[in-house]
């Protein structure tokens, strides 16, 4: 927001001893705590460092730990056999958890003709495997890994163009979206028959923990399965095989909700993203494939430093929501709520017990999502099922801290494939069971439009 | 305190009618021209001539691998290495102000990733495809860069020889060179007014020109910078292998310049407090809080003073410190982090005011 009577907010200051600040702390306007966007796990800043702070209510023995896993978030893994930090790959998509989630934020969408850097894609075949999950492209697996290390073949290259789509709204102001196209090229070995690939923009990492910690029940409750109060909105839970407690449990993170937990998260990323074994994923992703190494080094990291991994994640501080009381802002806001956008984001949780950091627990929390899985039309659909999410299915990303995308990590990208570069065209790319929102959306003036947008870059 | 604000706000919004600006006018915070005062010194006397100089530099050792390249003995050994040390030093003063496009460009993991992934250069190296700009461009980032160039300029122990150096390795190292240029012009240019400008955002900060919504932003974005390295350099460059007493974990090894870039890193926090940078005296940090709290002031200049005399005063190299002088090693440590926690719980807060 800029000042725009300088002059004026001066000489109040001066009579009033007022500060008409960005700091949600002292911004008189918030009647309630809706700006703590984390509960007490909330910071107060709105710098490239939003995403990478320590919750300021964690315990001293909980920074220390916090201190240690963001070296391990940050850490570049080399090539086995070396001195330190051994184990990339053979196949991997990058060498360090931060390379995607650069400053703990969302990664980039590649130009056309640029190799992917944040961005990766899913791969499976028809039908589940034992555990109700995907199954792997043969040849391939579960994730493409474009790239590995020297004198391997990586399994492919991916090239990227863009259709551009045009549209207007009603008022005649027109647009022109983008829908990436991926293609495999110069692969290893041939595609199998009916591979579907999914892409995946890498999210941003904060905050997760206090979602973790939100109960099940509490995300149970809100599902809709079959559109009971027909609301056009169905809300569905996905359940998930988690392997750290060899159970069915119910999904909370991904684009899909296909994974149960942050360590479980974590310790896969480290596996398919990194080629780095844990004892949790014990087995390279190259396994079965002529790239596997015939290093006897498995597993990689040890199950602590997968865990220390994680609880940097899920200590990372919520940047608070600014200038809650702004006019334009509180305008936005109604016509966020009246136009339908928080029957899926959700404005607020409650947190429960966290099994592991206590900081977490029974915290309220404004994260924007339900967690669940909505129908978003076939223009967002991957066709590719991912447990029980079907493939035009996706989870509600939470949109706390959204509007610091751009001073975080520089141009934005959103939604799963980083098709949208700003936070309109995301809007327009809703569909299935947000088409009466966006709908609304639409409908709007531009004035209304642009106080929806400042109260989304608020967040 | 709380409730006579509200009717404050209430009496700004009827009176005014216009949301509320970021911008610093709190009467106890910095004073709007100070604060412009200071960004725009920071901005255009200190980051983007540090950036300008890492350029120079950059340039300098290309210059001077391919002098090597082309002859190489011991003295353009010697004036390569230099070269390396002295690119080094820009790039070290500039680790406190990790924000903007030396991070969203990806240009610090591509010029300073570390480890060095030894396996695969040594693959590459054993290779015959032609070693050019291009190539290593697309290399992973930890086969590029500060470190890779280190190695090869340096050996593994501080012990290269002239007459060590394959025809491939030089080929190598000027390629990397010619990569490492054309990252550091990226940087430079994408702060500098004719190219993408990115000081603008800190000059202009609370304007919608700016992604920073007020000049508090952008004071706390540089304070935010401050800590990150103060922190690194504590518990992280002297910590990981002074507490694990192991040299594998110590960055600059190959060249012995660990302490060098220690001082340069907290010189990055100087300059910054300061204002000042080689030849330029201007505005910094310490403009805004010698307002505030003179004693505090005096007592940051001192602390980084003492940090950096620390550093310096730890006998012979780094790798030889952890085990013979671990008490001068400490000694340098706690200096460093009191920089940490003095920004972290007195600058910071009054930067927020």
């Amino acid at each position: 927001m800029s000042s725009f009577v300088p002059q004026i907010a001066l000489i109040l200051t001066g009579t009033f001893l007022f500060s008409c600040s960005d700091d949600p702390q002292t911004d008189p306007s918030a009647e309630n705590t809706d700006h703590l966007s984390g509960g007490e796990t909330t910071i107060f800043d709105a710098t490239s460092h939003a995403f990478s702070l320590p919750a300021p209510n964690l315990s001293a023995a909980s920074l220390s730990r916090h201190i240690d896993g963001d070296a391990a978030f940050g850490q570049h893994f080399v090539t086995a056999p070396a001195e330190v930090f051994g184990g990339l790959g053979p196949l991997y998509n990058n060498t360090s958890c931060q390379n995607c989630h650069v400053r703990d934020g969302r990664g980039k969408a590649p130009a056309p003709g640029e190799q992917l850097t944040s961005l990766l894609l899913r791969a499976s075949v028809a039908g589940s495997s034992d555990h109700g999950g995907p199954v792997g492209a043969p040849g391939f697996g579960g994730q493409i890994q474009p790239k590995a290390t020297a004198g391997i073949q990586p399994e492919t290259e991916i090239q990227v163009s863009y259709e551009l789509i045009s549209g207007s709204y009603p008022d005649g102001t027109g647009w022109q979206l983008r829908k990436p196209v991926f293609t495999l090229v110069n692969s290893y070995t041939g595609i199998p028959a009916g591979m579907m690939l999914s892409p995946r923009l890498s999210p941003p990492v904060f905050g997760l923990g206090l979602l973790e910690a939100v109960p099940s029940s509490e995300i149970i409750g809100r599902s809709d399965p079959d559109d009971l109060n027909q609301d056009g909105i169905s809300g569905r839970p996905n359940y998930v095989w988690d392997v750290i407690s060899q159970s069915v449990q119910l999904g909370r993170f991904g684009w899909k909700a296909n994974t149960p937990n942050l360590l479980q998260q974590t310790a896969n990323a480290f596996q398919e993203d990194m080629g780095i074994t844990s004892p949790f994923f014990p087995k390279e992703n190259s396994y079965g494939q002529p790239q596997d190494s015939k290093l006897d080094d498995d597993p990689e990291i040890t199950g602590d430093y997968a865990d220390l991994t994680a609880f940097y994640v899920r200590t990372l501080a919520v940047p608070a929501q600014r200038n809650p009381g702004d006019p334009q802002v509180v305008k936005g806001k109604d016509l966020f709520n009246s136009a339908g956008c928080k029957s899926c984001h959700t404005p607020q949780l409650k947190t429960g017990l966290h099994p592991v950091v206590s900081e977490l627990s029974n915290q309220t929390i404004h994260p924007y999502t339900d967690l669940l899985l909505h129908d978003m039309g076939e223009d967002l659909a991957d066709g590719r099922p991912d447990y029980l999410a079907t493939g035009s299915e996706w989870r509600t990303p939470p949109l706390w801290g959204i509007g610091l995308t751009e001073v975080v990590t520089g141009t934005p990208y959103y939604l799963h494939d980083g098709r949208a570069r700003s936070l309109e065209e995301a809007i327009l790319w809703h569909g299935g069971e947000a088409e009466k929102s966006k709908e609304n959306f639409k409908k709007l003036s531009k004035v209304e439009r642009d106080q929806l947008l400042t109260f989304l870059k608020s967040l | 305190m709380k409730t006579y604000l509200f009717f404050g706000f209430l009496i700004l919004t009827a009176i005014a009618g216009t949301g509320c600006s970021d911008s610093a006018t709190d009467p106890e915070d910095t004073a709007p021209a100070d604060a412009t005062q200071v960004l725009t010194d920071l901005a255009t006397g200190i980051i983007t001539p540090t950036y300008q100089d890492l350029d120079a530099r950059a340039g300098d050792l290309l210059q001077a691998v391919t002098v090597l390249k082309n002859l190489p003995d011991e003295a353009n050994l010697l004036t390569a290495q230099q070269a390396w040390k002295a690119a080094r030093k820009p790039w070290e003063q500039a680790e406190g102000f990790l924000f903007g496009p030396v991070d969203t460009k990806g240009i610090d993991p591509a010029i300073d990733s570390w480890p060095l992934n030894k396996q695969d250069l040594e693959s590459v190296l054993a290779q015959t495809e032609p070693l050019t700009k291009d190539r290593i461009d697309g290399l992973e980032n930890t086969l590029k860069g500060f470190h890779t160039i280190e190695y090869l300029l340096f050996g593994d122990n501080a012990d290269k020889k002239a007459s060590g150096f394959t025809p491939r390795e030089l080929e190598y190292l000027i390629a990397a060179a010619q990569s490492l240029k054309g990252e550091t012009e990226k940087l430079f240019a994408s702060w500098h007014p004719s190219g993408e400008n990115f000081q603008n955002h800190l000059m202009k900060a609370g304007s919608p020109e700016s992604i920073y919504s007020s000049q508090k932003s952008a004071l706390q974005e540089i304070t935010n910078g401050i800590i990150v390295i103060a922190d690194e350099v504590a518990n992280g460059k002297i910590n990981d292998p002074f507490s694990q007493s192991d040299i594998l974990l110590e960055e600059s090894r190959f060249s012995d310049n660990s302490k060098t870039d220690f001082q340069d890193n907290i010189r990055s926090i100087r300059n910054l407090y300061l204002g000042q940078y080689n030849s330029f005296s201007g505005t910094g940090l310490s403009q805004v809080i010698s307002t505030k709290n003179p004693t505090l002031d005096s007592r940051i200049r001192t602390e980084i003073a003492d940090a950096i005399e620390a550093i310096g005063a730890i006998p012979g190299t780094f790798s030889e410190a952890i085990f013979s002088n671990r008490p001068s090693v400490e000694s340098a440590q706690i200096k460093v982090r009191k920089i940490q926690q003095t920004f972290e719980e007195d600058v910071m807060p009054l930067i927020l005011k």
